[in-house]
């Protein structure tokens, strides 16, 4: 009984962590899925996102989620403008074109972010980010509660939106057949600047979650694009469901994993899972 | 019901006139000009690699003439999107049934109105799309890809007709599928004829497509070699021999 | 000896060892330090750049995980030079071990295609890093932030020692590729490039080829890596095992041009000497070379090389050439 309940904490902790891993992951799948591309720069720009909102924080005072306000319009206009302008050209390029592109975005990225705001880590700390709450026994950080939560809205909210709106409809029938979608009159590279526009706006509240909850520096992008890649492996291309269950698995196997194996080797853990999913299965669980 | 009913004074939808068509590297169409007449039901034939799906890709602007021109409804339309031409009321049902399989009928349906024009009727169509093809209502909120051959072709046709067109391109329909659910099929198509809309399909069958259309253009390697009202083109004795056997 | 007399009497050999001869003496003849620093560089960077070129450019490989074979190839140093054993025996051994570990993690990367492999190939370095930062190889001092190792026995060496090893496997690498291409590996090679399937249906083993060139690319790579720490002296995770490796190497191959022979020297060149323009802004050499690897890719994406082949310039130098050459002497 004393083993199980010493393992009640990493449970819960890995199930909220996997609420965050989810919500960041959830970009890269909607790219995926209706374009095919792995934007490897996703986890930078993610960063972006936290930077962001530790820029207005540190400059102008204001409460990072409320920075969102201009945060995620923002990050959607980059992400407009990223598809339109730079991946609608690399994909008539060639098929390695829009990796190495996405690649150079990243590298550009984490160089802008080591000049404004020196290797050092930052973290986005606000009064409640301390705080914790009650459950049980166990005390669970609230920003880790918040993550959860969020990560359950956006989903929900992406879901209606792509059953809902034609927009949505547009963006599931282009990631499902991309010819059959041209047939229906649907623009589909206007449709794909929008999924990537959408993502990076998602992926702008992924960065503040993931700032509230982790100190980040210059190069985190790498560590959560591959926790995000392997999320989106595992739960199988595009699909929201996936993701989400994707997130918890990661989430869990690596506080299980730190806590049996220690604190330093818990990203170590989620690269190794991350390797033995696409090993076993590049198709994920749920994917088409 | 053939070819002799056919009144020779009726206008002129949509002219090819002399298109070359490359495909990758290769030429696909040479020189190819087919006219369609308001109100027909015109069938394009020919065996695999004739040009036909190259033919119906390029007036869709999947493709484009490096070549001559198009014209739809007296507009050059050669140059266009995809998406221009859909606007314009040109819809292609495509080959092979492609259907979003992970939508329900119903919302296969819904996306076909996404053009702007098309949405505004889209109740009405909606309903037009169910006279038609009953199941389909029955089935609405099914799984796409849990429907028969049979009733994803009804929901392809639905789905392209629910972008408000008058003028409904099909890519060879009756692949796979068994004459009785044949035999519906080409009644929806007189059907819809009826509404208004004009017609041209594509086949590889040319005994059934004879006894189905108005008119016929025959297409092989990339070339129109022959044309004319069914009526003429039953007779010929090239079509005799060489798809006859005769 | 017989087949190598043919050879030699080639005009192309001719040039080819002459230049070789002359690079090998320009030390002994001083030229300045960092001149000789820039070419050891260039001649360390030009096999790692060769290999990417391989890898990305003939079989559609974007591999980023070069640099876990040269950190690899490093550490086998480390170990061997404080074992006593002679550091040249260290690099050897460290590009073998470079490939053996190509040949493990291909198992579970190789079952990836396209963007798939890429990320998986970037987790690799990653793992590295983290597990040298806490193992260490060897006991004893630490130097630097975490887990940094000076190599021993190499301080004798001087820059000229150096830039020759760098030099054999600077050129070894070219000799090496051209006879990969040159060889029916060369034309398997060209046939997965244009198309995956049709050469597997062709009976060629698509597999396999990538494979090899993976693990071949793995053990230059290893060996350019051990080269070059044997000059720098030390070694340490953070900067081993970085992105920034990868980064050069994809500069000098797709500014260079990928896919062909030549392209990988030029882009070393370029690479160098942004290297040297590039020393007092340290803060932005990566915002300055991602910013070139984009826009090079969006508006000349064959590279320097790929380009000029396709003006008619070049053409028109070409077919004079071709032409020279085949008048009956």
């Amino acid at each position: 009984m004393g083993f199980l309940s010493g393992l009640s904490s990493p449970i819960v902790m890995g199930l909220m962590l996997g609420g965050l891993y989810a919500l960041i992951a959830l970009g890269l799948s909607l790219v995926f899925g209706v374009m095919k591309l792995i934007n490897v720069a996703h986890g930078d720009l993610v960063i972006f996102g936290s930077y962001f909102a530790y820029a207005t924080m540190t400059i102008f005072g204001v409460d990072p989620i409320l920075s969102l306000v201009v945060g995620m319009p923002l990050l959607f206009a980059i992400g407009f403008g990223i598809q339109k302008f730079l991946m609608s050209r690399a994909f008539k390029i060639s098929m390695e074109a829009p990796l190495i592109i996405a690649f150079g975005i990243s590298i550009i990225l984490q160089n802008i972010f080591q000049i404004f705001w020196s290797p050092l880590s930052r973290g986005l700390t606000t009064s409640y980010a301390l705080k914790f709450f009650a459950l049980g026994p166990l005390r669970i950080p609230l920003v880790h509660l918040l993550n959860f939560v969020l990560a359950l809205v956006v989903m929900f909210l992406l879901r209606e939106f792509m059953r809902r709106t034609y927009l949505g409809r547009a963006i599931n029938a282009a990631s499902q057949d991309r010819r059959a979608s041209l047939l229906m009159g649907i623009n589909n590279e206007r449709i794909y600047a929008f999924a990537f526009a959408i993502a990076m706006a998602i992926a702008a509240l992924a960065g503040v979650c993931l700032g509230l909850t982790f100190p980040f520096t210059p190069v985190s992008g790498i560590p959560f694009l591959v926790v995000a890649f392997g999320v989106v492996v595992l739960g199988g291309l595009g699909s929201i469901k996936g993701t989400f269950i994707g997130g918890m698995v990661i989430g869990l196997a690596q506080t299980l994993g730190g806590h049996f194996l220690g604190t330093t080797a818990q990203m170590l853990v989620a690269y190794i899972i991350v390797l033995i999913i696409l090993t076993m299965r590049p198709q994920g669980l749920f994917g088409r | 019901m053939e070819g002799a009913d056919v009144d020779m004074s009726q206008e002129m939808l949509l002219k090819v006139s002399d298109i070359d068509v490359f495909y990758g590297g290769f030429q696909a169409l040479w020189e190819v000009s087919i006219e369609v007449r308001t109100g027909e039901i015109l069938a394009l034939i020919g065996a695999n690699a004739s040009g036909k799906s190259t033919l119906l890709d390029t007036i869709s602007g999947l493709m484009h003439p490096v070549k001559g021109r198009i014209e739809f409804a007296g507009e050059d339309i050669s140059t266009l999107d995809p998406f221009n031409i859909v606007d314009l009321g040109i819809s292609q049902v495509p080959e092979g049934r492609r259907i979003f399989p992970d939508m329900s009928v119903l919302e296969n349906l819904i996306i076909g109105s996404y053009n702007r024009k098309a949405r505004s009727q889209r109740e009405q169509n909606l309903k037009v799309v169910y006279e038609l093809f009953p199941i389909l209502k029955a089935r609405r909120k099914q799984m796409a890809r849990t429907l028969s051959g049979g009733e994803q072709q009804m929901l392809v046709i639905g789905r392209g007709l629910m972008s408000d067109p008058t003028f409904l391109l099909l890519d060879e329909m009756s692949l796979g599928l068994a004459p009785i659910v044949l035999n519906g099929l080409y009644g929806a198509l007189k059907a819809i004829r009826e509404k208004g809309i004009t017609i041209l399909f594509v086949e590889q069958n040319v005994r059934r497509s004879l006894m189905e259309a108005d008119r016929a253009y025959i297409m092989e390697t990339g070339r129109v070699v022959l044309s004319g009202n069914v009526s003429d083109l039953r007779e010929k004795e090239e079509v005799k021999k060489a798809y006859f056997g005769v | 000896m017989k087949k190598v007399i043919p050879w030699l009497k080639q005009s192309s050999t001719f040039t080819l060892l002459a230049i070789i001869i002359v690079l090998a003496f320009l030390p002994v003849f001083g030229i300045p330090h960092t001149w000789l620093l820039y070419l050891f560089l260039f001649f360390s960077y030009l096999a790692m750049a060769n290999m990417w070129n391989l890898l990305a450019g003939y079989c559609g490989l974007i591999s980023l995980c070069q640099p876990a074979f040269l950190g690899l190839a490093g550490y086998t140093l480390v170990i061997f030079t404080w074992s006593g054993l002679p550091f040249y025996l260290g690099i050897i051994v460290g590009g073998i071990i470079a490939a053996a570990f190509a040949v493990v993690i291909s198992v579970p990367v190789f079952r990836l295609k396209g963007i798939y492999f890429a990320v998986g190939t970037l987790i690799v370095p990653e793992i590295l890093r983290i597990v040298f930062f806490l193992w260490k190889p060897v006991g004893g001092e630490l130097h630097g932030g975490g887990a940094g190792y000076m190599l021993k026995g190499v301080t004798g060496l001087t820059l000229k020692e150096n830039y020759w090893f760098a030099l054999v496997i600077g050129i070894g690498s070219i000799i090496f590729v051209r006879s990969i291409l040159r060889s029916k590996m060369g034309l398997a090679i060209a046939a997965i490039r244009d198309n995956d399937n049709t050469a597997a249906s062709s009976g060629i083993n698509v597999f396999g080829l990538k494979l090899y060139v993976f693990v071949i690319s793995a053990f230059v790579t290893g060996i350019a890596g051990g080269i070059f720490f044997v000059y720098q002296g030390y070694i340490e995770p953070v900067s081993t095992f970085n992105v920034r490796w990868t980064m050069t190497l994809m500069i000098a191959t797709v500014a260079g041009g990928m896919g062909t022979q030549g392209g990988p020297v030029i882009g070393t060149i370029i690479v160098v000497v942004l290297h040297f323009l590039l020393t007092r802004y340290e803060g932005i050499s990566l915002l300055v070379q991602g910013l070139i690897l984009v826009t090079v890719m969006l508006l000349a994406p064959r590279g320097i090389l790929g380009s000029l082949r396709e003006t008619r310039a070049y053409l028109a130098v070409r077919h004079l050439a071709m032409r020279i050459s085949t008048r009956p002497s």
